[in-house]
């Protein structure tokens, strides 16, 4: 187990190298000119070329990729052209707002989905299975950004319960930051007012986000049970008397445990790079909203910033769910 | 302070008062604080007072840092502020300052003479930022120190309005800037610094997120109204601006649309301001290059154009009448522009080279722009009643001024909003007819030796009857060129809470909200 | 887990309760894809004749009322106007040509890419099948949307730059199908035969493995088709995407986004009919699944 673990901690390596040169490569293949546009629409062709000079940018393009490659290890993912701040600092302000998001979405998946797909299962083709497939279908079909703007027209224009936007009052001093998860750190401050403001912030975006990973937990949950009621063993125990819930219980809950870690696993890193348009609805201060503005101001270090980070998380992400499966299951077998 | 500091003392005053209301979000820490929130959808990627541009940048400068003069009320009267008074040569030519001996910056050394002519040496040096405004006006040697307190500035040219744009030329403290000067002039050193002498200074910092101002100790101004801090808060979308406002989460919104005032009616606890402000719009076409260099294509155009439904289109604006913004100094309300006349049109399109359309033609917008997009779709709607072609695009700000590098480049129609720093024909006649302009975003190509000539005489003429009578032909000579379809004058649109008080409109950068005056309850 | 496929029911009567259910199960099923398939019928005959069925054709041009805007749903305009007094029915019912043309490219130029690179990796194997798949499997951690929207950024505005941005992220997934596929077929009698015979290699994967592989490609290429659509909504929605004055549901939710809440219908419609294609393609794919690739289904 150990060597399976150090071995594919070392396999990241040139999966990483791969990651940092594709980002570059494709960056360097679109059209626009980011020197053109840092040096500002009144710059002459000199005050272009010496800021392409002052940014590296005038070298082969290997000797950039490389100096791209090792800044990154050192922390240093370059700077914004437009606004001159180095990525890695708004990265470290953005990304922990994405992933508190990302979190809470699988979070409420995993506690709606799994009843939900257990009930599902275990009435199946009666009514609550349909009524859970058929919301299950339109929850996977339903464009999140649109569900957003629903929310927001019932429960913050309309019944005014919940706040419209942003993550925090803005005229409140947010807790303490710790883990840059404001919920978490408002309990670890002890401000239980905080928390719950919080999580009246987080409420519309995570539940607008879970929609995908909702779906699918309650297929896989449904599927499951399903399958496990007719199992050898099982129609064997319901012969020996057992009753039928404690069956469902003590087979069916193991695996949801296996089905929400797969789902965890399969979305951690496509939902954060899906909060983008959920972050434009909900004014949410993440990597999403970061990404987007720069995309469309064509400055090409954030969005190669967010795009390694979310590669990165994506990669490893997928390492812990496989190593954790292995605790989980040790019938699966290391090769 | 860098961003490190800044964050580190954010941190700090987070924790002091999160020790302080253990409970959590007390209300008693926020009744004691008066921190008014300002929605907007425009960050400030550079503080550096001699560099930044935009309005969000004017509303940090107004409130970080101070200006010889400044405007107030309406309508807009220039007034002491870090100079307590001025004379006037009486060629013009020459201006003399007083500061006020009490002005200090905020690390409390005084503002003095030095400071005033190093910050306009800086300003010239950069060339950058606001110095298109004095820009063949004053050279290197124009400001200096008669003695600490007294600024002695003289004009390289007339300018009849000097006074006004005195107001967005900012006063920077050279102790503070000297010492991190670096290679660059300390450019990267107050993109994200403060050194000024302001009433607020910079508290918290996230950028795209918002912006916290906290009143300083002592400012050296008196008076003022009860604000302990400001925020500046980025919220993108105007309908979300709105909504903040309604729900007390913001105090201003500056960015609302027509349909946002529409819904704001009636709202209780929300103030509407719609004032005429002279904000010009209008569609440049391409005079040098492609197809609109025809004359008779513009006219063509110009008469087919559907001025109607462009006012209709949105609330709140009016269409313009000529070149000038309505109302302002030397304006002709009399004035023959070209009005939707079908008729008209196809008469000077049959003298064009285009006798029956068939062309295809392009028009760029800001993206995200909304009425621009609206107007672009009304100039595509009346142009295929030439059986012309519309190609609109929304390009970012960047790229659309980088096209007027060269006639060839500037799109058949360049669509252009243009605010009035200061209240002077001269403001926009010189910005966007002139043809020292050329290559700008605010005139990319038009250029008519009788236009420069009238605009250079109107800005040195003394005596206000021949002034007002040289703008008058000024207009006519546009008109004829059809250079421009002229637009629409669109009116301010701001929204408070009821709860602020102190806010005097003012109908020039009146979105750059100066926190100062402002009080809540 | 394992396949539901292959357990010997243990009683008679277990087994006829799982067929019964199994029965009820696949009648439903169809009975959704029949829905489905309905729905995509009524989007296609809208995408293709809808200019001329719509009660205000001009407007789909871009024609302008500005002396009727934000007028609410009523007989005049079903769907009521919006902020230049343009029909909303019309605008909803016109979009679905650039959401559909442009799913239906985006699907088929992705199954195109993919197949191909699948295919040679699958059936060459060794280095160049490393080789691919990595190359594959780096494309799919690079998070999609993103990707697309930076790429149509960097092209500008127009149909063609818009898809092809997304195919940019979208053929890797056929790319891991087709390879599985044709690994497993690659060694089967019929294709040994073929290469005993002397087929040459291309020969062997277009005429032989490629056709029986082709439901699999189906079945994920309408499965994906709502997706495709999503994607080109959001593309849309977030600014990056047609030009104007062409309908399209994106670009036509994020404008009405601005007019809410009073200006409700400017963006309930748009959106509902993104909801209704990308769920009537879901629904449609499943269907078509069952039918064509049995195996598959859970």
């Amino acid at each position: 187990m150990l060597r399976y673990t150090l071995r594919r901690i070392v396999l990241l390596i040139p999966v990483l190298v791969g990651l940092s040169l594709l980002v570059f490569t494709i960056s360097h293949l679109l059209p626009g000119d980011p020197v053109k546009l840092a040096a500002g629409p009144q710059a002459t062709q000199a005050d272009i070329d010496s800021l392409a000079r002052e940014l590296g940018m005038d070298k082969p393009l290997p000797v950039q990729y490389w100096n791209y490659a090792t800044g990154l290890v050192r922390g240093d993912w370059g700077q914004s052209v437009l606004t001159r701040r180095p990525v890695w600092d708004d990265l470290k302000v953005f990304l922990p707002a994405t992933l508190e998001l990302v979190f809470a979405a699988l979070a409420f998946a995993v506690i709606v989905g799994i009843p939900a797909g257990l009930l599902s299962g275990v009435y199946a083709n009666r009514w609550p299975d349909y009524l859970s497939r058929v919301v299950s279908l339109g929850a996977i079909s339903m464009p999140r950004f649109f569900l957003g703007l629903i929310l927001q027209l019932v429960f913050a224009m309309a019944l005014g319960w919940l706040p419209l936007g942003g993550r925090f009052p803005i005229i409140d001093e947010p807790p303490p930051a710790l883990t840059g998860f404001l919920t978490i750190d408002a309990l670890a401050a002890g401000q239980f007012g905080a928390f719950w403001v919080a999580l009246q912030h987080l409420a519309m975006p995570a539940i607008a986000m879970s929609l995908s990973p909702l779906a699918t937990i309650t297929r896989m949950m449904r599927a499951s049970t399903i399958e496990v009621l007719q199992q050898d063993y099982v129609l064997t125990e319901r012969a020996l008397g057992l009753s039928q819930k404690l069956i469902v219980f003590k087979y069916v809950l193991k695996n949801a445990m296996t089905s929400s870690l797969t789902v965890i696993g399969l979305y951690v890193g496509w939902l954060l790079g899906g909060t983008v348009l959920v972050e434009t609805v909900f004014d949410w201060p993440g990597i999403g909203l970061y990404a987007t503005k720069a995309i469309v101001s064509q400055d090409f270090m954030p969005v190669m910033g967010v795009t390694l980070a979310i590669g990165t998380i994506f990669i490893l992400s997928n390492l812990v769910v496989d190593l954790l499966y292995g605790l989980l299951n040790p019938k699966v077998r290391y090769e | 302070m860098d961003r490190r500091n800044l964050l580190t003392v954010a941190a700090a005053a987070a924790l002091g008062v999160s020790l302080a209301a253990s409970a959590g979000i007390a209300p008693a820490a926020a009744q004691a604080r008066k921190v008014l929130v300002v929605a907007s959808n425009q960050d400030v990627p550079n503080l550096d007072p001699h560099v930044a541009t935009g309005y969000s940048a004017s509303a940090f400068m107004r409130n970080l840092y101070d200006s010889l003069v400044r405007v107030e009320g309406n309508p807009v009267k220039v007034v002491p502020h870090l100079a307590q008074s001025w004379t006037v040569s009486p060629d013009g030519m020459e201006y003399t300052f007083k500061l006020d001996p009490g002005a200090k910056f905020t690390d409390g050394s005084p503002v003095d003479a030095n400071a005033v002519v190093y910050s306009f040496q800086r300003l010239l040096r950069l060339n950058k930022g606001n110095s298109w405004m004095v820009a063949g006006t004053l050279d290197q040697s124009s400001v200096s120190a008669a003695d600490a307190q007294t600024v002695k500035i003289k004009l390289v040219k007339p300018f009849a309005a000097f006074l006004q744009v005195l107001p967005w030329l900012w006063v920077v403290n050279p102790k503070e800037v000297e010492a991190n000067k670096g290679a660059d002039d300390a450019q990267a050193w107050l993109a994200k610094n403060v050194a000024g002498s302001g009433a607020f200074k910079l508290k918290r910092y996230e950028p795209g997120t918002l912006y916290e101002f906290e009143k300083v100790a002592a400012p050296w101004k008196s008076g003022g109204g009860n604000l302990t801090g400001a925020i500046w808060r980025i919220i993108r979308e105007t309908s979300n601006q709105r909504l903040a406002l309604q729900r007390g989460e913001a105090h201003i919104a500056v960015d609302l649309t027509a349909e946002d005032m529409d819904q704001l009616k009636d709202k209780p606890g929300v103030v509407s301001i719609i004032e005429p402000e002279f904000r010009t719009f209008s569609m440049k076409m391409n005079t040098e290059y492609g197809p609109l260099a025809d004359i008779n294509l513009r006219k063509a155009i110009s008469y087919a154009f559907n001025y109607k439904a462009m006012e209709e289109s949105s609330s709140y604006q009016q269409l313009m009448v000529g070149p000038l913004p309505n109302g302002i100094f030397g304006h002709d309300p009399n004035l023959a522009v070209p009005r939707m006349d079908l008729d008209k049109a196809k008469e000077f399109l049959a003298k064009s080279k285009y006798p029956n359309g068939g062309v295809k033609l392009t028009f760029v917008h800001v993206s995200g722009l909304e009425q621009v997009r609206r107007f672009g779709l009304v100039l595509l709607d009346s142009l295929k009643k030439l059986n012309i072609d519309l190609d609109i695009k929304a390009m970012v700000w960047p790229d659309m001024v980088a096209s007027t590098a060269s006639p060839d480049k500037v799109a058949d129609f360049f669509t252009v909003y243009q605010t009035g720093n200061y209240g002077d024909p001269d403001n926009i006649a010189f910005a966007a007819y002139h043809s020292s302009r050329n290559g700008n975003w605010q005139n990319p190509v038009y250029k008519s030796k009788v236009v420069d000539d009238l605009i250079m005489k109107g800005r040195a003429e003394p005596d206000e009857a021949k002034r007002k009578e040289i703008y008058l032909q000024f207009q006519k000579q546009v008109v004829e060129d059809a250079p421009d379809i002229f637009g629409v004058l669109e009116k301010r649109k701001l929204a408070l809470r009821s709860d602020v008080s102190g806010l005097v409109f003012t109908p020039v950068a009146s979105n750059a909200i100066e926190f100062f005056p402002l009080s809540l309850k | 887990m394992s396949a539901v496929a292959g357990n010997i029911p243990s009683s008679a009567a277990a087994a006829r309760l799982q067929n019964w259910r199994r029965g009820l199960y696949r009648f439903r099923q169809s009975w959704l894809s029949v829905v489905g398939l309905a729905i995509v019928v009524l989007l296609l005959v809208a995408a293709i004749a809808g200019p001329w069925l719509v009660p205000y054709p001009e407007h789909v041009a871009g024609g302008i009322n500005t002396g009727a805007r934000f007028k609410p749903p009523s007989a005049q305009h079903w769907f009521g106007t919006n902020e230049l007094g343009q029909d909303v029915l019309s605008l909803v019912v016109a979009g679905s040509r650039v959401s559909l043309l442009a799913g239906l490219a985006v699907v088929t130029l992705a199954a195109i890419v993919g197949t191909v690179v699948g295919a040679v990796a699958g059936y060459v194997g060794r280095w160049v099948d490393e080789a691919l798949m990595r190359f594959t499997d780096l494309m799919l951690t690079l998070p999609s949307l993103i990707l697309a929207m930076a790429v149509a950024a960097a092209l500008g505005p127009g149909i063609a730059n818009m898809v092809f941005a997304i195919v940019l992220s979208w053929w890797p997934g056929f790319a891991r199908l087709v390879r599985g596929e044709v690994m497993a077929r690659k060694e089967e009698v019929y294709v040994q035969a073929a290469r005993a015979l002397g087929a040459s290699a291309p020969r062997i994967l277009f005429r032989h493995i490629l056709p029986n592989i082709v439901s699999p490609i189906i079945v994920k290429a309408s499965l994906d088709m709502g997706f495709a659509i999503l994607t080109v909504a959001s593309l849309g929605f977030v600014g990056i995407g047609v030009k104007p004055p062409t309908p399209e549901w994106g670009v036509l939710l994020s404008l009405a986004r601005g007019y809410l809440p009073d200006y409700w219908w400017t963006a309930i419609f748009p959106g509902c009919a993104i909801f209704l294609a990308v769920f009537a393609f879901n629904l449609l794919g499943d269907g078509l699944r069952d039918v064509l690739d049995p195996r598959a289904r859970r």
